[in-house]
């Protein structure tokens, strides 16, 4: 009897704890809900209008039209496969670059905490002015690039970066690469430093070699850290737009113009409002699925490795 | 809860209420101050109007030094804020794009290209000027651009400046050569493969091949001399893949492959072109009215041996030129309206306009200045830059426009630099134009 009185006075208690809790998140959920909640569920109501200079910017509703016109858009799959390059390549240089310097940032040296410091800076910066610097080092006149290439004598004239389009791409890469490769390193360092130097130990008692370490503790204890490092990346560089709008606008020729600039074009400069939010769908659904299907493996790996 | 921390609380307030007070007095006085500069000073000395214009820095100087202070002289109540924007017109456009989905514009005249007036009409950022001109006053400009500053038959700018699509050549060469000035495009190809041959030259023409907005302007032009159109206003019909616009682009075409035309044309704009031009390399140039006061000074190698004419065509077939140029119009959210008109009929006006080209360089709107005595004798050329003018083609007047032109671009770099056949190249250009129109 007085068991089930308690009872119901714990319930009664966890019940206020929860009311309570509720009212504490309250402001954050409303938060949310205004920041991400309501731009989002706009971006989706919008994509099913034509809004554009067609029907003087008032909305008419055109039901899929918006998605059957990214199907024939040449412009669109453009964009698409520059923004796939861009991040493909940049991803890949950074996780390694990150996870070679993340090794080296382990050991012990003299200096160790002045060199840490110093690696994470560029992610540091601000990008758009660290776009305004990469144009002016890849500038074809005055960069610092084509000065040293000159001086080196590698090149008789200097190479105009900016001005061809594979080169642009390149070159964004690059400063993509040497932005927030210490983003990945930083991340990677943190779990290499909670993994126990015994292991290490143990192993080569065994008789294991330094390379075999890396392979058979190293990596896969890492394994879950540089899946959540990629898929931070891939978000972020599939979504670039500041680095590049400063360096090269998109230019030449489109040839650098990602996703998002090409969105930004079709809001802010064709006035397309409603096809504009019929592309920040379907990207904004890409997205999803790529992170959904990446923590799906995340998941997986973490249950194998248990 | 933490009776220690609240106590320690209270037991600060004191001091900080003391602090607050004295801030608190500080704030009130400031609120009065400027409460009292506000609506007690106006009253005593009138505050002038301030219109806002934007425009790239370097365009600024001039107007400045001289359209501005002469209107405020004139105009004691009035002062125009002149705003340094960018110096890239596209950067500009979305300067005031992006003030006017605000809906609050600072702005309170417009200075628009004229491939944005169609744009900023349709979405209804500007007033109608239709009733503030009668017939008369607006047959002093140049027809063509005044029917650059209309918008489905309502009229949204006054020209201010214009510009214009020219075809320069080498007087010198030519005429030791014993050749007229071309008149079609076959006339182009020979006297540069005779002028080439002869060693006189490394290049026949020079014309913008990157891609970007000059190329359109520089196709625009060809594809009117072969009898083409692009999109016609009015029925929005698309004539990209039509056979007149094939040719035009076989014309390019050939240029290159004759050796006429270096092949990094298809990377120049006009700067690389004008540079190549300028130092005595090339017979014919394609560009603007700028290149003359450039080519013609006095350190130039082609100082005084240029001349210009209309853009050549097809036999049977007209030139074109095509026209850019700015002018003025007036934002709708403006709260001034009377004295924005004041000023645009000041600057569009015959005197403001000398003064304005004699300082600057620029090319009137105003056909009586192309012939002004002042003008030519400084300007030589400007008799004949009105007959090149009366030549001119608008690019298509359409609220689309900006996307149009993005497609153009895209296909005809790709059928120039031989990625698509010129005829798969204009099939999807004008599928996807017709798309875009609402035409398919």
């Amino acid at each position: 009897m007085a068991n089930t009185v308690m009872m119901s006075k714990l319930h009664a208690i966890r019940r206020q704890e929860q009311i309570t809790a509720g009212i504490f998140l309250l402001p954050a959920a409303i938060l949310l809900l205004f920041v991400f909640g309501y731009p989002i569920v706009r971006a989706f109501w919008l994509s099913f209008f034509a809004k554009n200079l067609a029907t003087k910017l008032q909305p008419v509703f055109c039901g899929l039209d918006n998605y059957a016109r990214m199907v024939g858009d040449g412009h669109f799959w453009q964009s698409f496969w520059i923004a796939t390059t861009f991040t493909t390549a940049s991803v890949i240089l950074e996780l390694l670059l990150g996870l070679g310097i993340a090794l080296v940032l382990n050991q012990k040296f003299w200096g160790q905490g002045g060199v840490r410091t110093i690696a994470i800076l560029p992610w540091a910066l601000p990008t758009a002015l660290m776009g305004l610097a990469w144009a002016w080092i890849f500038n074809d006149q005055f960069g610092v690039v084509n000065d040293i290439l000159l001086r080196l004598g590698i090149i008789k004239t200097g190479i105009n970066w900016l001005g061809e389009p594979t080169l642009a791409l390149l070159a964004t890469i690059f400063a993509d690469v040497w932005k927030t490769t210490p983003f990945i390193s930083i991340l990677l360092l943190a779990s290499l430093q909670s993994i126990s130097p015994d292991l290490y130990e143990a192993h080569a008692m065994d008789g294991a070699k330094p390379w075999q370490s890396f392979y058979q503790i190293t990596l896969p204890l890492l394994a879950p850290q540089i899946l959540i490092a990629t898929l931070f990346r891939f978000a972020q560089a599939f979504g670039i737009f500041d680095l590049i709008a400063v360096m090269t606008g998109g230019g030449p020729g489109g040839a650098t113009e990602v996703i998002s600039l090409y969105i930004y074009s079709t809001v802010m400069r064709y006035l397309d409002f409603g096809y504009g939010a019929a592309l920040m769908v379907v990207t904004f659904l890409l997205l999803v699925l790529a992170v959904a299907s990446a923590s799906f493996l995340l998941n997986k790996s973490r249950i194998a490795a248990k | 809860m933490n009776y220690r921390l609240l106590k320690n609380l209270f037991s600060v307030v004191p001091t900080r209420f003391k602090q607050l007070q004295l801030s608190a007095i500080v704030i009130l006085l400031a609120i009065l101050l400027s409460v009292f500069t506000k609506w007690i000073s106006p009253a005593q000395t009138a505050k002038p109007v301030v219109l806002n214009l934007l425009m790239t820095a370097p365009d600024a100087q001039p107007w400045k030094e001289g359209l501005v202070k002469r209107f405020e002289e004139k105009n004691p109540g009035i002062r125009i804020n002149i705003i340094e924007g960018p110096n890239a017109t596209n950067l500009l456009e979305d300067l005031y794009t992006s003030a006017f989905i605000l809906g609050d514009s600072p702005y309170d005249l417009v200075n628009m290209d004229v491939i944005w007036t169609p744009k900023f009409a349709a979405a209804g950022w500007l007033m109608d000027l239709t009733d503030r001109m009668t017939a008369k006053e607006l047959a002093a400009f140049s027809s063509w651009d005044v029917e650059g500053g209309r918008y489905e038959g309502r009229l949204y700018r006054i020209p201010m400046r214009s510009d214009v699509g020219i075809l320069y050549y080498r007087k010198d060469l030519l005429e030791e050569g014993g050749f007229a000035p071309p008149k079609t495009f076959a006339d182009l190809i020979a006297i540069s493969q005779s002028l080439k041959q002869q060693n006189k030259v490394n290049w026949g023409y020079l014309w913008q091949g990157r891609q970007y907005e000059g190329l359109v302007a520089m196709f625009v032009e060809v594809l009117h001399g072969f009898g083409g159109f692009w999109i016609d206003p009015k029925t929005l019909e698309v004539g990209l893949d039509r056979p007149e616009t094939l040719e035009a682009i076989a014309f390019l075409k050939q240029t290159m492959q004759a050796g006429i035309s270096p092949p990094g044309v298809t990377t120049y704009q006009e700067e690389e072109t004008r540079r190549i031009f300028q130092s005595g390399q090339a017979a014919f140039l394609r560009s603007w009215p700028y290149v003359w006061p450039l080519a013609n000074a006095p350190d130039s190698p082609i100082q005084g041996k240029i001349a210009i004419e209309p853009m050549v065509s097809a036999s049977g077939e007209n030139g074109g030129a095509c026209l850019g140029g700015w002018g003025l119009g007036i934002s709708k959210s403006t709260r001034y309206p009377q004295e924005a008109w004041k000023a645009i009929q000041y600057f569009t006006s015959e005197e403001a306009q000398r003064q304005f080209v004699l300082k600057a360089g620029f090319v009137p709107s105003r056909r009586s200045l192309f012939t002004d005595p002042q003008i030519v004798a400084k300007y030589p050329h400007y008799p004949q830059l009105l007959k090149v003018l009366e030549k001119a083609v608008l690019r298509p007047p359409i609220a689309q426009y900006a996307q149009a032109s993005d497609i153009l671009q895209r296909y005809l770099s790709a059928a120039l630099t031989n990625r698509l056949s010129g005829e798969k190249a204009m099939k999807q250009a004008a599928q996807e134009t017709r798309r875009l129109l609402g035409k398919s």
